[in-house]
């Protein structure tokens, strides 16, 4: 028992003394957990739809070549960045181009080789989802977007991404927790994160074990609460479970902008306010 | 006789070495209202769909006002926005309002100002009696609602002609007669009309030309009174003795 009053006054002695510093290091993980999570996601939406480009017999020889290459690439960056561990494809990026190029060519900016490494790697997890996700709408939707004479970019944009992006939700929300915890390791490349104080508190103190508990502690409310968000989130896109049934003729609302353009019509939430004077008398 | 609107000539369509449509011929003139019969399996959706260009026609030519549309250098879209398209599965779009379904195809592809698209599609859904459920998502709608709002979504693009494929055959009993009676009622209006079906009292009372379609070409076609009253081959005979029997 004594043990944990002793690791609670370890805590309080850490926390007393690196508060500041704790802090500091989980705002930079949730910030490039943020950052890579949206820049991964549009790369992963970029791939997913060229991957997804139809592509027939019937279409001319050289784009056909074309998108056989483009697919070919896309594969080949997702296979490379999922299939290797981010510490070394940092530690690669990070030291492998000075290191060619006679330290012409080097990352000064620790944030902007944090961010890259994170989004291309989330990016090529993200490019599966999305390709799911595109096929996971069904294709009657894409039918009745074409029987109204939408181009395929009208279609995906309209119709087929906004349905893939709810269905991924779900994958997105597992994207970004895992950028959370996982942005610990760009520690080896010097990065500031909430894991690299521990590292730094624990070498300055020898306090191994409660300045661990303080990261477990931290790293558990940052993603339970990114759960809870994502979740809200999810609700949001769902919209209304209910609808309201409109008894008045709509078309009367519309009636007054057709005959009077730049009048709109009594019916507009603009004209429902109050005129100017009356506002002024309700204001004494 | 009035204005050519749809012609095709000597369609053909097969899916590898299996061939589901050969030497299709047949007109549509403004105003007809041509109802398509035959068999599950006949090829009536395919060619429906291939006038659609939803497929690719092997062979063959899609004349539209006189142009060809099944050539490898048309532009698909701008003449599926002349032509509408009902489906079997409505093929509501399940991220939009009943509302927006109507809106979007006239604001994304005819480019109309959002207060302009608004209230055709309100005109339309009215006339299909959906006015009240602009609000609704097709998730929330049976399948007559829906199907009477994906013709109201067809119709707010203004087509020339207006494709139905089985509209009412997904549907429960008793809303076939809700949506029946919204295509009596366009037909009526003049609107041209293409329509697959298993209907057959829709056949025979609304239609002015019947095409019977049997194992991928076309049997015999004609005005109603003569498929339904003295049909001349006898597959077609048979086939409707068997309709009317089951």
């Amino acid at each position: 028992m004594n043990r944990f009053a002793a690791l609670f006054d370890d805590i309080a002695l850490l926390w007393g003394k690196y508060g500041s510093s704790y802090l500091n290091g989980v705002g930079s993980t949730l910030l490039l957990a943020v950052i890579a999570t949206l820049v991964g996601c549009v790369i992963g939406f970029l791939c997913g739809i060229l991957q997804t480009i139809p592509c027939s017999h019937s279409d001319p020889l050289v784009k056909r070549g074309l998108l056989g290459l483009l697919r070919g690439i896309i594969r080949a960056y997702i296979e490379i960045f999922r299939g290797t561990p981010m510490i070394l494809q940092a530690v690669f990026i990070y030291y492998g181009l000075p290191y060619f190029t006679n330290n012409a060519v080097q990352f000064r900016n620790i944030w902007a080789v944090s961010i890259l490494v994170v989004s291309i790697n989330t990016g090529a997890y993200m490019a599966e989802s999305v390709r799911g996700g595109i096929l996971s709408v069904d294709r009657g939707q894409t039918e009745g977007a074409k029987a109204i004479g939408m181009t395929h970019v009208q279609t995906m944009l309209s119709v087929v991404l906004p349905q893939a992006l709810r269905n991924i939700m779900p994958q997105i929300g597992n994207n970004f927790i895992i950028n959370v915890k996982d942005t610990s390791v760009m520690f080896i490349i010097g990065f500031n994160d909430f894991f690299a104080v521990h590292k730094a508190v624990a070498g300055a103190t020898f306090r191994f074990f409660p300045s661990a508990a303080i990261e477990m502690a931290g790293y558990l409310t940052m993603t339970l609460l990114a759960s809870f968000l994502l979740r809200r989130l999810e609700k949001l896109l769902d919209g209304h479970a209910s609808y309201e049934l409109v008894r008045e003729d709509p078309l009367v609302a519309t009636a007054g902008t057709y005959n009077y353009p730049g009048k709109g019509s009594p019916y507009d939430e603009v004209n429902r306010e109050r005129p100017q004077g009356a506002r002024k008398e309700d204001a004494e | 006789m009035s204005e050519l609107v749809l012609q095709v000539q000597h369609l053909s369509k097969s899916f590898g070495s299996h061939e589901i449509l050969r030497d299709i011929d047949f007109s549509v003139h403004a105003g007809d209202v041509t109802s398509i019969i035959g068999a599950s399996g006949s090829g009536k959706s395919t060619l429906l769909r291939c006038i659609n260009l939803l497929e690719t026609p092997s062979d063959g030519h899609i004349l539209f006002h006189g142009q060809d549309m099944a050539g490898r250098h048309t532009n698909a879209a701008a003449y599926r926005a002349k032509v509408g398209m009902v489906f079997q599965s409505f093929n509501l779009f399940n991220n939009m309002t009943v509302l927006q379904n109507c809106m979007v195809g006239q604001i994304k592809v005819l480019k109309k100002k959002p207060d302009e698209a608004r209230e055709m599609a309100l005109r339309y859904l009215r006339q299909v009696g959906m006015a009240p459920y602009i609000n609704a998502r097709p998730q929330q709608l049976s399948g007559g609602q829906k199907q009477r709002v994906a013709i109201a979504r067809a119709l707010a693009m203004q087509p020339e002609i207006l494709l139905f494929d089985e509209p009412t055959s997904a549907l429960d009993p008793e809303m076939v007669g809700e949506v029946l009676s919204v295509m009596r009622q366009l037909a009526k209006e003049g609107m041209t009309m293409l329509v697959v079906t298993h209907e057959m009292a829709f056949a025979r009372d609304i239609s002015t030309h019947v095409v019977y379609m049997n194992g991928g070409v076309i049997c015999e076609e004609g005005t109603p009174q003569q498929i339904f009253n003295n049909p001349q081959k006898a597959e077609t005979r048979d086939f409707l003795a068997r309709f009317i029997a089951g």
